[in-house]
């Protein structure tokens, strides 16, 4: 008896071991799609997913809601992952630490960190889905309704008055608020800093006049909240595309054919309503995103 | 390296002032209300002991309950500010000087306690002039372990828009600054120690001198 045991634990563990999808080396056939830690992004690994899966012969696995920005750059760059969605704008000031500087356009920034990438990362930008995620400001439609507040500029004017609740990130980034703050004078008092979870209701709520928000957001349409004009342009733009890297699109060229299927398939409102239903119709962002393929005919 | 770091320092004073104020504020304002809760409760539990198990278990199980989801049970019944954290931190802070009030007092030798009644003292002077100054290393324990606990989950705070040095924190995660981050931790040790240290002295200089 002692023996059988002995004998079904020594499986159990051959097995275990068997199972971890061959802990020395990565399986050539199976790539990894991450994501960093916010709807949108769970979506677009799933819809990635789902076009590599459908028009390739590889595995995907995916790593969905990993962390921040650098967690992921980080993670591709010592090849813990293959793919993920970053932004133009992200991967400009962010990762690079290069400088913004307006007038630009969306062309302009994503040659230029495609340039860079493939330089000193080799790491691939394919082709932008088609939505711009940028930073912006947002505040209840019937407070700035009332102030008449159309801009970022007529904000200014009227900031002193008012409270301004956002993200640490956004407290924090060279393009953030220290940068909107120069440009447009803003007079705000302290800031509260908050998860970026709770910004949009704490706005919604009155617990705050002003958040940052980004602006393909579900939450935004759904609490009533109005977006500020960029007047000045201080936002760089923030595009999105899939980044693979090179060593990965060498082995498998399939995987760029396929994901450059959804290039400029999902415009800003588009995107806004996919998130929209995982953040407001608890919907899981596997079955929206497969459900927009299948709606789509990618599937 | 060093030199980057005490220029940081110095451009990010004026916030690591505010941020260890709020930091303090948090800190005490829910060690206040803790304490006004814990020690009369336990106090009183070591009269009733029936059900001091049951009391004890429930601020356990609180103290089970991960202080990031804690703060996320609180906003959506007391929106963001100071108020959700303030409430987190106070039910955070319970269990420690509710155990130690109440298993202080009932370690105390109940040969003492007789020799008290026997003199012909009251409840309340066997309380307040045997059992309380008897039980004091051990209930100031408790209110110790509590502070140097809401000190540090106080830190999380900065999450739901009470500010603290956990700002500092998130914002230096966030851009993965680690100048950042222990420009807002080594406060937040440095204010664990302070507080930890002070309330030794307090717990030194009210002890029964006779021991």
């Amino acid at each position: 008896m002692r023996k059988f045991i002995l004998l079904l634990i020594s499986i159990l563990m051959a097995l275990s071991i068997l199972g971890c999808s061959s802990p020395f080396g990565k399986d050539t056939n199976t790539v990894i799609i991450g994501g960093k830690n916010f709807t949108e992004q769970d979506i677009l690994v799933y819809l990635m997913k789902g076009v590599i899966e459908k028009n390739t012969n590889l595995k995907v696995e995916t790593k969905a809601y990993l962390g921040g920005t650098n967690v992921v750059a980080q993670a591709i760059e010592r090849g813990d992952l293959d793919i993920y969605a970053e932004y133009t704008g992200t991967a400009l000031v962010n990762i690079l630490g290069e400088e913004y500087t307006p007038p630009s356009s969306p062309e302009i920034v994503y040659e230029k960190v495609k340039d860079i990438y493939a330089d000193k990362k080799q790491i691939i930008w394919l082709k932008p889905f088609g939505f711009n995620n940028t930073y912006t400001l947002a505040m209840r439609t019937s407070q700035a309704d009332e102030l008449s507040i159309q801009s970022m500029s007529d904000l200014a004017k009227q900031s002193s008055n008012l409270k301004l609740g956002a993200t640490h990130e956004f407290l924090e980034r060279v393009d953030g608020y220290s940068n909107v703050k120069a440009v447009y004078d803003m007079k705000f008092d302290l800031p509260a800093g908050m998860d970026p979870g709770l910004t949009y209701a704490a706005c919604r709520d009155g617990n705050v006049d002003v958040i940052d928000a980004f602006s393909t957001d579900g939450r935004i349409i759904a609490f009533n909240l109005k977006v500020l004009e960029d007047d000045k342009q201080v936002f760089p733009p923030f595009y999105a595309a899939p980044l693979i890297r090179a060593d990965t699109l060498k082995l498998h060229p399939e995987i760029a054919d396929a994901l450059n299927l959804l290039a400029g398939k999902i415009n800003s409102e588009e995107m806004s309503k996919l998130n929209a239903k995982v953040d407001l119709d608890g919907k899981s962002p596997n079955v929206v995103a497969n459900e927009w393929l299948a709606d789509n005919g990618f599937l | 390296m060093l030199a980057n770091f005490l220029i940081m320092l110095q451009n990010r004073w004026p916030e690591i002032m505010i941020g260890t104020w709020q930091h303090i504020q948090l800190t005490l304002v829910a060690l206040l209300i803790a304490n006004l809760i814990a020690l009369p409760l336990g106090i009183l539990l070591t009269r009733k002991r029936k059900v001091a198990e049951t009391i004890i278990g429930i601020t356990s199980v609180f103290q089970t309950i991960p202080s990031l989801a804690l703060l996320g049970f609180m906003v959506p019944i007391f929106g963001i500010g100071f108020m959700p954290a303030i409430i987190a931190l106070t039910v955070y802070g319970l269990l420690p000087i509710l155990r130690n009030t109440y298993t202080g007092i009932v370690g105390v030798n109940q040969a003492v306690i007789d020799a008290g009644t026997g003199m012909g003292m009251t409840s309340r002077q066997v309380l307040f002039m045997i059992e309380l100054p008897l039980a004091l290393p051990i209930i100031m324990a408790g209110i110790r372990t509590a502070t140097v606990m809401v000190i540090g989950v106080a830190t999380l705070a900065a999450l739901v828009g009470a500010g603290g040095l956990g700002d500092l924190i998130f914002r230096g995660i966030a851009m993965a600054r680690q100048d950042l981050i222990l420009a807002g931790a080594i406060p937040v040790a440095l204010l664990s120690i302070l507080f930890d240290y002070g309330l030794k002295k307090i717990e030194l200089f009210v002890q029964p001198k006779n021991q």
